[in-house]
């Protein structure tokens, strides 16, 4: 792609990305999730494969459609209370309609259909982008809000997230839509959250983005996106594919690694809430993303691909791991130490 | 005032509802969209009038240039697509099913 579009699409996403969060007004976060919906259609149909442009058509239609019903449920709330503050969203209908159009955004159900086929037309660093930054301002405006939103509406979203996020993850062989629903899955424990602790909402996100950005450096440098082509990658860089296995079962929520920290926190805030029996429903639920998550580890490091190999490593020339990978790889894997440091950030 | 109200709230779930239902051609979901936000647009130029808050009658105006802008990419992505895809029927838009 021409240089001087790329910049221009990365800032702006920076710029709508900055915009929407640190905004007190209705309109200034529309604005900024535009400019975040224009200035990431370039870099999805940047390679005009008809795949990708299938991909661009997609996530332009949802996404405008729910930009739309934002503005709509804002300016619901203007005409009955009289003012555009975010936080003061007060009115019920208002608040029904924000949250049918935030989920809209962000991919939980029954609005997650266009997420895995975004996926699976993009390449590897514009789903890191798609799932990580584009993620990040409706999820702010979901935390601006919490107070004011309906708890059942809310917990069905989540519980249904997780539920269709893990069951769906177990058929792919595709990489790329396997972590789409694995994000449909982690959205759903953050919105189950949102009513009782926001800041939790926000801890899950960030460690939720962490490990996944590791994942989706690792599998660029790897250079994969299927399970058969993964099953040879132990041999590009063997160390890579061991640590892609501890950072998967990061992602899936095991104890020793940072991803058991946003899951244990949230199940006892639950709990203290005196809501057990969704605790129980939702921690059942990511069983299923285990198994997906366990299956991406076993073709990635447990297993040796089907010919028989009599070299250890390739002989080609591997392209070297930048330093922001083993960085983002460490940290999603050995966090879980700092927890109450980690706790006490805003 | 309340039979402005309903014409906007049923001018806007209107065209949502022709924009979720659309069937055959991508150009009326664009179009749909477009009257999404000309809907907005006359009902955010109400509500300064009726509030007497005329200092947000930038909100309109703001809100058509980006309305504009997403107009434009509609219809570059309609272009890309007949390029890709031959035409702008959704039917053919079944590449990444599997």
């Amino acid at each position: 792609m021409n240089p001087q579009a790329k910049l221009i699409s990365s800032l702006s996403l920076l710029l709508g990305t900055t915009l929407t969060i640190s905004s007190n007004h209705w309109m200034m976060a529309w604005t900024g999730l535009e400019i975040n919906t224009l200035a990431i259609l370039p870099l999805i149909s940047k390679s005009h494969h008809p795949r990708a442009i299938e991909a661009s058509t997609k996530y332009f239609l949802t996404q405008a459609t729910a930009s739309t019903l934002l503005l709509f449920s804002s300016m619901t709330n203007a005409w009955f209370t009289g003012q555009w503050d975010i936080t003061q969203l007060t009115h019920p209908t208002s608040c029904t309609l924000l949250t049918l159009a935030i989920s809209m955004k962000l991919g939980l159900v029954p609005f997650h259909f266009w997420f895995p086929e975004v996926l699976q037309g993009s390449s590897l660093m514009t789903n890191l982008l798609l799932a990580t930054i584009m993620k990040f301002p409706p999820t702010t405006l979901l935390f601006m809000t919490s107070s004011s939103l309906n708890p059942t509406l809310m917990s069905t979203l989540a519980i249904a997230s997780a539920a269709l996020g893990g069951w769906m993850g177990l058929n792919q062989t595709q990489i790329r839509k396997t972590l789409a629903f694995s994000s449909i899955a982690h959205l759903g424990w953050m919105t189950i959250i949102l009513i009782y602790y926001p800041k939790l909402t926000l801890l899950t996100f960030y460690i939720y983005s962490l490990t996944t950005a590791a994942i989706f450096f690792t599998l660029n440098n790897i250079n994969t996106l299927k399970l058969s082509t993964m099953m040879t990658a132990w041999t590009k860089t063997p160390s890579l594919a061991a640590m892609l296995m501890l950072v998967l079962l990061s992602l899936a929520g095991l104890p020793p690694l940072t991803g058991f920290l946003p899951k244990w926190m949230i199940i006892q805030e639950l709990i203290k809430q005196e809501l057990t029996t969704m605790a129980t429903i939702i921690t059942l639920l990511s069983l299923l993303g285990l198994f997906f998550y366990l299956r991406l580890a076993y073709c990635a490091t447990i297993t040796l691909p089907p010919n028989s190999v009599n070299y250890m490593k390739q002989w080609q020339i591997n392209k070297p791991i930048n330093m922001l990978t083993t960085t983002l790889t460490t940290l999603s894997i050995m966090l879980l130490p700092l927890s109450p440091m980690i706790l006490s950030i805003p | 005032m309340t039979f402005l109200h309903l014409t906007f709230y049923s001018t806007f779930t209107l065209s949502s509802l022709g924009l979720a239902f659309h069937r055959t051609h991508l150009i009326s979901a664009l179009l749909c969209l477009e009257s999404m936000m000309l809907s907005m647009y006359i009902a955010l130029s109400m509500w300064p009038i009726q509030t007497q808050t005329t200092s947000s009658t930038l909100m309109p105006i703001l809100m058509l240039a980006f309305s504009a802008c997403e107009a434009g990419t509609g219809l570059a992505i309609l272009v890309a697509s007949s390029r890709t895809h031959g035409s702008d029927l959704l039917h053919n838009l079944n590449l990444l099913q599997c």
